[in-house]
């Protein structure tokens, strides 16, 4: 059977295994271990290998749900993650220091998977910090050419995830009917 | 001098992140005991910048352009901007505390005369010494204070989840107008209508107004008022969806009465203060009022027979989601398109593309192409991928899982 995956990157504390678990069909599993680095000034533990979930289809097919570790340093595995994916979710945390920043890191790591296939932004922690807002993630992206979806997300509210993997779909072929 | 015997402050923070944010929040509360406690934008009197953040430049000069409010900036460097207090990292208290205190005289003589006062203090702050703070008294009762929920997280209309609706909920949601069929192509001509003759096109002018000038102003229109602030791009109105989906759909000849006014609301109210959850976000607002004016029609500013175009792509977790709308918006990003075509490749019933395209043009993200190449040019074909199948049952799978 194919290996069908969606896979969801971002910055330390964007939300990415909380995102998975909003929409994941199994409890995901979590790599995760406490922080002991810049980390731990975000959280108290952070992903070090991989999120994984999975959404089960009708008919058995499943759709694997792959988070990528946020630190940078582990970046030699998102090439390895991303083979054979469907698509990207970005989730950028609106409370950093620069996430404008962040968004051109991981467009420009990913900027290979996403010709290939497309992306979808989600903006976490809006209710803490408005500014930037999302038409100002807009004009940076314009000014680099893509206009990608752009929502503000609550990871934790599957209805926000969901919208967000659906416009990367739609994205991907408008004529896709439910 | 410290401020203690003197109600605090009224601060706002800008260009900190959370953790800054609450660092600096700890830091008035502890340190500087209680001299300003940081609340919202809106109800600040003083603003307190971190002036080595990225924005810090563009942030000082709309806040020196925008705002009467004395200005403290902190930073690493000797600032050049005239008119603020400057207080040099890393903050002394007693630095701080000096500035505060410059901050409530310039208040205080602005109270007294009534005029604006520039701050006109600069490097005050530290040039003097003022007598150090004691030791800080318990810290966690106000960051337990933060970590509960800031007026903003309080805003549950402005950041609550999308409703989507689906075909079967459509006319009861949105309404249709009797008599006509929206649906039958020999009727689109008569399918349309002027925002101008509704409360959206008040709202619309208002909201312009108030965006020129910067300035906090009140709609009366003999219904609910309806309060614009447009520094945080937010309505504030006193009746619920059930109310303003009524009211949208009157028109405005048939109502009575002293009609529309716009007037600057020179002091929000403290009701206004305390019903936070009234609070609206702009556009999510105008996007529902816009559906519910349309009735599933289309502004008759459009020329039907020529392609829109999106310029980028709704923020939908925010809005009502109209059927369809998601994919409507996807097509649309591809390539223009004329509304009856973007109904006849999609296969769905032109209702739902008027009532998208109406929401979105009054937010200003719908473009009409005027020059002629823009027609000339075939909007490409939307290709099939190998995958429609699996990407339709994912779909499928998360719309049957939306709650």
């Amino acid at each position: 059977m194919s290996h069908y995956k969606i896979i969801f990157t971002g910055p330390v504390g964007a939300g990415k295994t909380t995102a998975i678990e909003s929409i994941s069909d199994i409890a995901p599993i979590k790599t995760d271990a406490s922080a002991s680095d810049m980390t731990k000034t975000k959280k108290s533990s952070t992903t070090v290998a991989m999120d994984y979930g999975i959404m089960n289809l009708t008919g058995g097919e499943k759709i694997h749900l792959y988070g990528t570790p946020g630190q940078e340093r582990f970046d030699f595995m998102w090439d390895i993650l991303t083979t054979g994916g469907i698509g990207l979710i970005l989730l950028l945390d609106n409370t950093r220091a620069d996430p404008f920043q962040d968004m051109k890191f991981f467009l420009d790591s990913f900027q290979k998977f996403i010709a290939e296939t497309n992306v979808a932004i989600g903006v976490t922690q809006m209710d803490l910090s408005n500014k930037p807002t999302i038409n100002d993630y807009h004009s940076q992206l314009r000014a680099m050419g893509i206009k990608p979806p752009v929502f503000s997300v609550d990871a934790r509210v599957k209805n926000d995830v969901s919208l967000l993997v659906q416009s990367l779909l739609y994205s991907l072929d408008p004529g896709i009917e439910a | 001098m410290s401020d203690k015997r003197k109600s605090p402050l009224k601060t706002a923070l800008h260009g900190m992140d959370e953790r800054a944010y609450k660092m600096m929040a700890m830091y008035l509360q502890g340190p500087c005991k209680g001299a300003a406690v940081v609340v919202e934008d809106l109800k600040a009197e003083i603003d307190i910048i971190d002036a080595d953040s990225v924005k810090a430049k563009t942030l000082l000069k709309q806040r020196l352009t925008e705002s009467t409010k004395p200005i403290i900036a902190l930073s690493l460097q000797e600032l050049t901007f005239e008119n603020i207090l400057y207080v040099k990292k890393p903050v002394k208290t007693s630095d701080l505390l000096f500035a505060l205190s410059e901050a409530r005289a310039i208040l205080s003589v602005k109270k007294k005369s009534g005029n604006q006062v520039n701050a006109c203090t600069q490097n005050t702050a530290s040039r003097q010494s003022q007598k150090p703070v004691t030791k800080p008294e318990s810290l966690l009762d106000p960051v337990k204070k933060q970590a509960t929920k800031t007026d903003e997280q309080k805003k549950t209309s402005k950041h609550q989840t999308a409703m989507q609706l689906d075909e079967g909920k459509f006319n009861a949601f949105i309404g249709s107008v009797p008599g006509l069929d929206v649906n039958d192509p020999k009727q689109f001509p008569d399918a349309t209508y002027n925002p101008k003759d509704y409360f959206q096109g008040y709202v619309q002018s208002a909201l312009m107004v108030a965006e020129a000038k910067k300035q906090v102003m009140r709609l009366n229109s003999g219904w609910k008022p309806l309060i614009i602030f447009p520094h945080n791009h937010e309505i504030w109105l006193d009746a619920d969806d059930k109310q303003l989906r009524a009211f949208a759909g009157v028109g405005m000849n048939k109502i009575s009465g002293p009609g529309m006014t716009l007037t600057p609301e020179e002091s929000i109210a403290a009701s206004v203060q305390e019903s936070l959850e009234k609070f609206h976000d702009q556009d999510a607002f105008l996007w529902k009022l816009a559906a519910w004016t349309s009735k599933g029609r289309y502004p008759g500013a459009l020329d039907i027979n020529r392609p829109v175009f999106l310029k980028h792509w709704p923020n939908f977790t925010r809005l009502v989601v109209t059927p369809h709308a998601l994919r409507i918006s996807a097509l649309l990003m591809a390539s223009p398109r004329t509304l009856p075509e973007i109904a006849e490749v999609l296969k769905i019933k032109p209702q739902y593309v008027f009532v998208f395209i109406s929401s979105a043009y009054a937010l200003g993200l719908i473009g009409q192409a005027k020059r002629e190449a823009d027609e000339i040019v075939q909007p490409s074909v939307v290709k099939k991928t190998e995958q429609q199948g699996l990407l339709s049952r994912i779909i499928g799978k998360l719309r049957a899982n939306k709650s």
